[in-house]
């Protein structure tokens, strides 16, 4: 037994943002511009952390003068409320010219440029731009509007006010410390949700997009009593093999079978779109597939590489470096990678969410990404701001403030001395969603496989050891895994149908009158309980 | 070791340790040379290796990582 003990100390704001990605910056940024005192909460450091830490390179917006008028199809993108939708397009342009004027450069050679992702037949809207050091110039831009930025702090959970979010409760990941935030408004925006199927690609952090994103704020929220929609529509992508990155849309070469045949997949969209191309020519024995880029001539290929440097992809690029090889003459692979989640917390145009003091915003459910937590980012800093300005201040006598249970759970997870490593817990995780919750579903699988699920999660708080701070939020990320399978168990179990990637052996097609309606879970006498909703 | 630092060029300016997003370097001691005390938590991103003043850090990417081309 150890004898670690947390110290407890308490931060008084008018807003909370949990998570410091342009979601977070941008909500700080907006609520400290309406005169709200806000601190803006990072688990690693807001300069370089979360997705967009190295940079972007898309962000999606309508900018009438270069695309002219968006066709109707627009309206319908992204998985959201129809008004989420509108707002976005409405609102990307002017975030797109605010970013630009806080020196993230929005243009290439002085003009706004739309290239990348596109569809044959429709406008592009995926401006092209050099986000490398984004996240510099926001928490710079976070700061210079008066929001204090805390890094290398981890929110467990959040506090209850009668019947409001009013804070909420966090460990300060390098020293001993529990902290206790007491506000008027929250901004969950904790990104995407990482490590809990396997991505086929050798370890628990080699993912496409940023491996400690656990799902926190799913998870939080959920425990807090807000549903989670989509939880079990569960989406795939591809990309460099056992490199997983994100930017498959940066790279512009074409893919060819291994006798050189350029691969059409049916119809004339890209790819990229059809993520399991590379898998399946893997099943077949046909593969594998390569990226080649042989026909580019020396001008786009110096185009191209801009582009993958703000994309994040220069680890990349400097191994053929190293290697000695150049990349257009030697084609190399792609591969499909594991499932991921982009449903969760299903925020309305204004950022609320079903409880009161509660905002979220950009991939707290994935439809816009860096655009949408843009501006959406914006959108929930303004909402909270507002809703902060008429809050009375938490009472201390009646809000729920979980300490002595955070206490109790930190600290004997820092005492034990034997048991189990985060690593060995998130891999039982894994292991039981790509068996029985992967991509063969059905009644038996799903049953046997949530079964085991809660055993295994009514052991894991019992058996966690963490050695210091660091493995400590490494043992609570995985412990709020363990909430969200189970929540996609319960979810897909409850669509009986096929749908994407979502797919029923017992029930092995789409069916249409399901199609109007939103599958949410939420939290009743302490169990994930499923509930259709008409969508919005 | 994915981060490599050559101790050469450093100068203990902590930036690595300050910025890294999977904090790889936990337990670095202020002005001294960082320790890379989880290497296995590398997301391989390049922000140490972009952000160092010295250019002392060295990203040697993991063997089940390297990218798979033809000769
Ligand atoms: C390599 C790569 C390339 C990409 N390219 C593009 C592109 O070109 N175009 C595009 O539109 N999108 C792209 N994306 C996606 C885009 O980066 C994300 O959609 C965007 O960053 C989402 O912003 P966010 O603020 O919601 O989440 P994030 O940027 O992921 O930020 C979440 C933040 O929350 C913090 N956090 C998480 N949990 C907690 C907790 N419990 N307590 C405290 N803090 C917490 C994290 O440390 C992180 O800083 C790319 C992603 C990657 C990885
Ligand atoms: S950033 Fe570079 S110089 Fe500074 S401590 Fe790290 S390795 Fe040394
Ligand atoms: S490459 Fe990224 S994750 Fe790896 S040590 Fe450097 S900053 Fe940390």
């Amino acid at each position: 037994m150890n004898d670690a003990r947390l110290n407890v100390e308490q931060v008084e704001a008018d807003v909370l943002c949990i998570g410091g990605g342009p979601a977070g910056l941008c909500a700080a940024i907006r609520a400290s511009e309406q005169g709200a005192k806000v601190v803006v909460i990072d688990k690693s450091h807001t300069l370089r952390s979360g997705d967009a830490g190295m940079g972007n390179d898309h962000f999606m917006c309508h900018i009438p003068d270069v695309q002219g008028e968006l066709p109707g199809f627009f309206n319908k993108i992204g998985k959201m409320s129809q008004a989420v939708t509108k707002t976005f397009w409405e609102n990307a342009y002017d975030l797109v010219k605010l970013w630009d004027s806080w020196g993230i450069p929005m243009k290439y050679e002085g003009r706004y440029e739309f290239a990348g992702h596109s569809i044959p037949g429709y406008p592009n809207f995926m401006l092209h731009f050099s986000g490398q050091n984004t996240k510099v110039k926001l928490t710079k831009q976070a700061k210079k509007a008066g929001a204090k930025i805390i890094n290398r702090v981890m929110i467990l959970d959040l506090i209850h006010d009668n019947g409001t979010i009013a804070g909420a409760i966090g460990f300060d990941v390098r020293n001993p410390k529990l902290l206790v935030f007491k506000t008027k408004a929250v901004i969950l925006a904790t990104g995407k949700c990482m490590r809990l199927f396997p991505q086929n690609t050798g370890s628990l952090f080699n993912t496409s997009t940023s491996p400690v994103n656990t799902g926190d704020g799913r998870a939080m929220a959920y425990r807090a009593g807000c549903e989670l929609t989509d939880m079990e529509l569960n989406d795939r992508w591809s990309g460099p093999k056992y490199f997983a990155r994100n930017g498959r849309g940066s790279w512009t070469g074409v893919f060819r079978d291994p006798n050189g045949i350029q691969i059409d997949p049916g119809n004339e969209m890209p790819a990229h779109f059809y993520p399991e191309l590379h898998e399946n020519y893997q099943k077949s024995g046909r593969g594998p597939l390569y990226m080649d880029l042989s026909d580019i001539s020396d001008e786009d290929y110096e185009y191209m590489k801009h582009f993958l440097i703000h994309e994040a992809n220069t680890p990349i690029l400097d191994f053929f470096k190293e290697e000695g090889v150049d990349p257009r003459e030697h084609p190399f692979e792609f591969m499909t990678y594991g499932l991921i989640t982009p449903g969760g917390i299903n925020y309305n145009e204004k950022c609320e969410t079903p409880l009161a003091g509660l905002f979220a915003a950009g991939d707290e459910f994935m439809s816009f990404y860096i655009a949408g937590a843009a501006v959406f980012g914006s959108i929930a800093g303004e909402s909270a701001a507002a809703f902060a300005a008429q809050a009375k201040p938490l009472d201390e006598k009646r809000a729920q403030i979980p300490v002595v249970t955070a206490k109790e759970l930190l600290e004997s997870v820092l005492n034990r001395t034997d048991g189990a490593t985060w690593q060995e817990a998130n891999n039982a995780i894994q292991q039981v969603m790509a068996d029985y919750c992967g991509l063969i579903r059905s009644e038996t699988l799903l049953t046997a496989g949530l079964e085991h699920l809660r055993r295994l999660k009514k052991k894991v708080p019992q058996v966690l050891m963490a050695q210091n701070q660091h493995e400590l939020m490494r043992c609570v990320e995985v412990l709020n895994l363990f909430d969200i399978g189970e929540i996609t168990f319960v979810a897909a179990r409850e669509r009986k149908e096929t749908r994407q990637y979502h797919r029923r052996t017992d029930f092995p097609f789409e069916n249409p009158i399901i199609g109007a309606q939103t599958l949410a879970v939420k939290k009743e006498n302490g169990q994930p309980v499923p509930k259709w909703i008409m969508k919005a | 070791m994915p981060a490599v630092i050559d101790k050469e060029k450093c100068n203990a300016c902590g930036v690595c340790v300050k910025i890294c997003p999977t904090d790889v370097y936990y337990g670095s001691k202020p002005k001294e040379i960082p320790v890379v005390m989880y290497p296995e938590e590398c997301w391989h991103c390049n922000a140490c290796v972009h952000d160092c003043p010295q250019d002392a850090i060295h990203l040697r990417i993991a063997l089940n990582m390297q990218l798979v081309y033809k000769s």
